[in-house]
């Protein structure tokens, strides 16, 4: 199934070819010529590529570059265009699941924002340049400098693989000082602390073996390293029900991660020292819980608890001034509790995070750039003029680099200081590689052509560079950087044409040799001063930053606060009823470093004394930035359209200073004031409670295996889960879709002829295709929500110009505040306890995936007057857009509010509101339809899958095999909480799901007989928790 | 009616129909159907499907039995031959200088049969289900001008997918002669899914 693209030759018009298929579908008709040319035009390939057949997908296996991780991906591509991706099933990190910012990768591949050609600014003035002048301009700065040897600095994205030995070698031959290898989202101190503690930088941690996890601030499964495999194993832990280990999360806020704790030990920011020392048996209970603000009790009880769960498994972030300290107490209290080997397993390390260079390291490259020396800077990837603290003055000291060159894609803060670009390619168009864990190697192959001509990969360049030089010449002899990869690649033609396929091969890369680290920066910070601890953290959509230019990602709410194209300041509602504050008024947050100014956002899961900002929004904007004009493609600084005016950016309120772990401090004291406005935010929320509908239920772990209570006054209610999944159900409205009832006007009405015929030739109603969604495994991570806007066609809405013309108010988000947005699955958070909103560290959060309950008795289904919402035989709940005339009555009936309408034309390129500019549009799905405005549309459990695996089954001459496909929810989901399959069939593994004790339906009092089942949440709280004392 | 009432009527019924007419010719319901469009190079399809020749569809729409795209065929396949056969011919010479030894630019074919956004057509159910080329192209290999012979409406697809597809009648489409004057019965004619979300997704 996957092909390797050696058979894609150049010359080859692929992109052509569909281009003009898509020009055919928007070409208008005009009265005139509507005999001529009404259908567009077809354009054959010039000579067809081996193993393509248009019209049915290629799959390439590679490498994700989202993140330092690197998991495997498998690219589906359409006709030469990349549109969707999906995790490497083989993979040993990510084993086929991929998180939300991996699958927006296409969206940097398309982002609409890319740099065409290179670049030369001349006076200041940015003009196009060929390819062939910006190489001769380079070679010459560079021989300008080689007189000044070492004078040169190279900050490349940290990734792994052999790219950074090819890098060094090539600075070694020019005569510049190795590169340092950025990553602005590394947590520096626990990677030290491990480097110190189990020899590795980032060891596999084996939730599932644990019988305790406790997180010191470690926000494993968002974002705090390998996020997916995190988030597989945490999940796998979790779905064990009684043997399940509990989890305890320490820190000043819940993050996600802390959200899906059961029990919060809340401390203020920096002093979980005190803890692990208490821990570590010095010092009393009540100092440590004097120092850190937890109680007596709660570290007592853990400590217990530690000493008696074997084996567990500590962890701790290290973004504080003491992060390593922390970090190194927990790695000793691993190895004391018996856990290194066990639950922390230094052989099958993430190999990803060696060799990240320390902010030290940067550091010392910016203040030798300070120092005016530096004649020629080089940035490919890291952005520093956004990530790093504005208090170490980068843009100053780039500034007095003679000669910057970026191989950004994008422009942004730091590209735009530079005198050239030269875009590079993305990962998704060039080759590269990983290793993952030790022995595996994981290929990074292009999946299409080049977007754009005039981008090329860096890696060519730079080995054009040294072609024109006699001496590095000789170290670089092959043609091109794939060549030069190839001929590391161990093994033979058979095993690399194996390794083509599956993305995924065996053998080692020899990593580069670190440069010894730069003297760490004594942290010079100014005495922190305020009324309040302040947390930084990075977002969990947008990561550093780099995320906040791709539209899914803005438009993807923020896990925990349910907040999307915007900032926020995080504050305890008791915080905000001292300040009087409410939720919108915007706050002025100063440091000793800065001031930055965001709307107040009171949440529970934060201490009273503590306020948290996230990083990644914030980026610079121009000052009169032209919106979305299809058509201009003139560079517009900052970082992309979708970034352009949304949020702060909290980097201004840091000091810049590194802690002794080689990590910039992301906490500090701040002051808080109240200013006088007020602005909207947006969020997808409706509510944070679920005033007993019962929507996201729960049980707790004891109740296990329990008959459940008898209830009163009901007998057995249809609908239950053990309700038999018939084909097409057995229920009024599905029973007329089998053709049972017939037509109310039928005179034999009851006997044939409903709206089928039952006894159809071809079986029509064999099926019942259902989902079951697992509470106890769901992180709320979102990841499902991004793949089910990538797999159909979903428009983003939030952008600033996409607002209706009438009220032309150009603010992020301002349709997502009047309820416009379109996501079909949104991820629900429920808060349960803390009721009259005063802290407390014992109130539980529960996530729910929400999607379209495909009811078998609709009441969607009746109220519609154009027949346009039905049912079908295999038990969907259909929506026709091309009979739906936009009364939105199904919408107003739907008792689960997963009815989305298009209010304006997200789909047309000639509106204003257009989600797809070229070529984002090159994504689109070929298998959805582009809806239109007017419409109603909803979750469809991906129809277009479904016709796929049984046109596939249909062309082999079988039937549809179990589990043979899945939704893109499903094959997304980094816990494995979505299962989708036939309820009808034995052979689906979604059969042994819905049988479960923990099974329910969502508002199953309404009879409205769900295919969607949910199994409730485990918790696992102690008796004092469930008690509900607070503290 | 009064008099008065008459005259605002009858002409506003009047303009109402001619709006309708030309709405209905305007809309895609009314279809282009015998839309014969000029292709950039006259291809003669009765030259190579018929006569002679009397080539498979298939050898050229190569994938119309395996996805939902029939598939054009490159234009390296037809210089296959015709680097050699016919290279004389005006016609010829036009392709040729399209495929310019495979640096060229493809034949830019002007599409004829177009079905909505909305809807999905697998070709290759209908190829693997036995449904002929002609029953719905009608005689291509007789057009020397190809145009648009069925009129692609919702009602035309569903009357097949409902009343069935008589394979006789299939065989007829493509100049098999049948002389035999028993009607099919009803039992083998082919009956497919007619539900919206068969082919609207």
């Amino acid at each position: 199934m996957i092909d390797s693209p050696e058979g894609a030759k150049p010359g080859v018009r692929r992109r052509e070819f569909l281009k003009v298929l898509g020009v055919g579908a928007a070409a208008s008709a005009s009265a005139c010529d509507a005999f001529q040319d009404n259908a567009g035009k077809l354009i054959p390939y010039l000579v067809s590529p081996d193993q393509t057949v248009p019209g049915v997908s290629t799959y390439f296996a590679s490498v994700c570059r989202e993140c330092s991780a690197a998991c495997g991906i498998i690219a589906e591509t359409r006709d030469g265009r990349v549109i969707k991706l999906e995790g490497n099933p083989e993979h040993p990190l990510n084993h086929g699941a991929l998180c939300a910012r991996g699958q927006s990768a296409v969206q940097g591949l398309y982002n609409p924002d890319r740099f065409r050609t290179p670049m030369i600014k001349t006076a200041g003035a940015w003009k196009a340049a060929t390819w062939d002048e910006a190489i001769a301009l380079l070679s010459a700065k560079i021989v300008e400098q080689k007189s000044k040897a070492g004078a040169a600095v190279f900050l490349n994205q940290h990734e792994g693989g052999s790219f950074p030995s090819f890098l060094d070698s090539w600075l070694s031959s020019m005569g510049m000082r190795p590169h340092v290898s950025v990553d602005f989202e590394a947590d520096h101190a626990a990677i030290e602390a491990n480097k110190r503690s189990y020899g590795v930088a980032w060891p596999e941690l084996a939730f599932g073996q644990a019988k305790l996890i406790v997180s010191f601030g470690a926000d494993f499964l968002d974002g705090w390293g390998s996020s997916v495999q995190h988030q597989l194993d945490f999940a796998d832990a979790r779905a064990k029900g009684a043997a399940a280990p509990r989890f305890v999360y320490i820190g000043a806020r819940r993050s996600l991660t802390g959200l899906n704790a059961d029990q919060w030990i809340s401390c203020t920011p920096g002093s979980e020292l005190a803890i692990v020392n208490f821990l570590q048996g010095r010092g009393t209970a009540q100092a440590a819980a004097t120092a850190s603000g937890a109680t007596a009790e709660s570290l007592t009880a853990l400590a217990r608890e530690i000493a008696t769960a074997k084996p567990s498994l500590l962890v701790a972030g290290g973004r504080g001034e003491n992060g390593l300290d922390v970090a190194l107490g927990v790695a000793a209290l691993n190895r004391s509790a018996g856990n290194v080997g066990v639950t922390i397993r230094s052989a099958d390390a993430v190999l990803g995070f060696e060799g990240i260079s320390k902010q030290g390291d940067l550091s010392a490259a910016v203040e030798r750039m300070r120092g005016g020396n530096v004649g020629i800077a080089f940035v490919r990837g890291p952005n520093p003029a956004y990530s790093m603290a504005s208090s170490a003055k980068f843009a100053e000291a780039f500034a007095k680099v003679a000669f910057k060159v970026s191989f950004s894609l994008y422009p942004d803060e730091t590209t735009e200081m530079c005198d050239l670009i030269l875009p590079d390619l993305h990962s998704l168009e060039q080759w590269g590689d990983s290793e993952p864990v030790k022995g595996t190697l994981g290929l990074q192959q292009p999946a299409m052509d080049p977007v754009y001509k005039g981008s090329r990969s860096a890696a060519d360049v730079l080995m054009a560079v040294a072609k024109k030089d006699a001496a590095a010449a000789s170290r670089f002899p092959q043609p091109d950087y794939r060549s030069w990869l190839i001929a590391r690649v161990p093994g033979n033609t058979a095993t690399r044409s194996t390794m083509f396929a599956k993305g995924l091969g065996s053998g080692n890369i020899t990593r580069r040799e670190m440069p010894a680290p730069s003297a760490t920066q004594s942290a010079t910070a100014a005495a922190a001063t305020g009324d309040y601890f302040l947390v930084t953290y990075p977002s969990p959509t947008l990561g550093d930053g780099r995320g906040a230019n791709k539209p899914w990602l803005q438009e993807l709410p923020d896990p925990v606060t349910k907040v999307l194209w915007s900032s926020w300041v995080e504050l305890h509602p008791e915080t905000a009823a001292k300040l009087h504050v409410e939720r919108g008024d915007v706050l002025e947050v100063t440091t000793s470093a800065g001031t930055v100014r965001a709307p107040a956002l009171p949440y529970l899961g934060i201490r009273p004394d503590t306020v948290a900002i996230a990083l990644g929004q914030g980026h610079s904007s121009p000052s009169q930035p032209t919106y979305h004009d299809g058509k201009d493609t003139s560079v517009q600084w900052g970082y992309g359209r979708y970034s352009r005016s949304v949020g702060i950016n909290a980097n201004a309120l840091l000091s810049g200073a590194t802690n002794s772990g080689g990590g910039s401090i992301a906490t500090g004291k701040c002051s808080v004031t109240k200013t006088a406005e007020k602005v909207q935010v947006p969020t997808t929320e409706g509510s944070a409670r679920q005033h007993g509908r019962g929507i996201a239920q729960a049980m707790h772990v004891s109740e296990i295996g329990r008959p459940p209570a008898e209830e009163v006054g009901h007998g057995k209610i249809p609908g239950a889960a053990s309700h038999e999944f018939l084909p097409g159900l057995r229920s009024p409205v599905a029973a007329d879709a089998q053709g049972e009832l017939g037509a109310p006007s039928a005179k034999n009405q009851g006997t044939q002829l409903g709206m089928y015929d039952p006894n159809h030739p071809l079986g029509m109603a064999k099926r019942r295709w259902a989902m079951t969604v697992d509470l106890a495994r769901c992180t709320g991570c979102s990841a499902c929500v991004t793949a089910c806007y990538a797999e159909n066609n979903i428009p983003t809405v939030g952008a600033p110009w996409q607002n209706g013309v009438v009220y032309a108010e150009k603010r992020p988000g301002f349709n997502i505040t009047r309820g416009r947005e379109m996501n079909w699955l949104r991820l629900e958070r429920y808060y349960e306890g803390a009721d009259d909103g005063a802290f407390t560290e014992n109130f539980e959060a529960r996530f729910i995936p929400m999607m379209c309950q495909h009811c078998g008795n609709a009441p969607c289904e009746p109220v519609c007057p154009v027949f346009a919402t039905y049912h079908a035989p295999d038990g969907l709940n259909v929506q026709v857009y091309n009979r739906c005339v936009g009364t939105r009555y199904c919408s107003n009936n739907c008792p689960y509010k997963v009815r989305y309408f298009n209010w304006f034309g997200y789909g047309e390129p000639d509106r204003i509101q257009y989600a797809f500019p070229e070529p984002l549009n090159w994504q689109l799905n070929p298998d959805v339809t582009v809806r239109g405005k007017g419409v109603m549309e909803k979750c469809t459990m991906c129809v277009q899958r479904i016709r796929e695996a049984e046109n596939r089954a249909a062309l082999e001459k079988r039937e549809v095999a179990a589990d043979e496909f899945t939704t893109a929810c499903a094959a997304a989901c980094p816990s494995r909480a979505i299962v989708f399959g036939d309820a009808a069939d034995e052979s689906w593994t979604i059969q042994a799901h819905i049988g479960s004790e923990r099974a329910y339906h969502v508002f199953e009092e309404l009879n409205t007989y769900t295919a969607v089942v949910y199994l409730k949440k485990i918790n696992h709280t102690t008796k004092a928790a469930a008690a509900g004392e607070a503290r | 009616m009064t008099q008065r009432r008459k005259w605002t009527a009858i002409p506003g019924l009047l303009l109402l129909a001619v709006g309708a007419v030309a709405l209905s010719a305007y809309s895609g319901a009314s279809s282009s159907q015998n839309n014969s469009p000029v292709q950039p190079i006259a291809f003669p399809h009765p030259l190579h499907a018929a006569g002679n020749l009397n080539m498979n569809c298939l050898y050229c729409h190569n994938t119309a039995n395996k996805s939902p795209d029939p598939g054009l065929p490159a234009v390296s396949t037809c210089m296959g031959c015709h680097l050699i056969v016919r290279a004389d011919k005006p016609e010829i010479q036009k392709l040729a200088k399209y495929y310019a030894m495979g640096a060229g630019t493809p034949v830019p074919w002007v599409r004829i049969h177009k079905v909505p956004d909305y809807v999905r057509f697998p070709h290759m159910r209908h190829v693997n289900a036995g449904v002929t080329c002609q029953s719905c192209h009608g005689p291509v290999q007789q057009m020397t001008q190809v145009y648009q012979y069925s009129s692609l409406n919702m009602g035309w697809c569903v009357n097949c997918h409902v009343n069935g597809y008589d394979p006789r009648e299939g065989l007829k489409a493509t100049g098999v002669v049948d002389t035999s004057t028993t009607v099919t019965p009803d039992a083998e004619r082919k009956r497919a899914r007619y539900d919206c979300a068969s082919c609207h997704y």
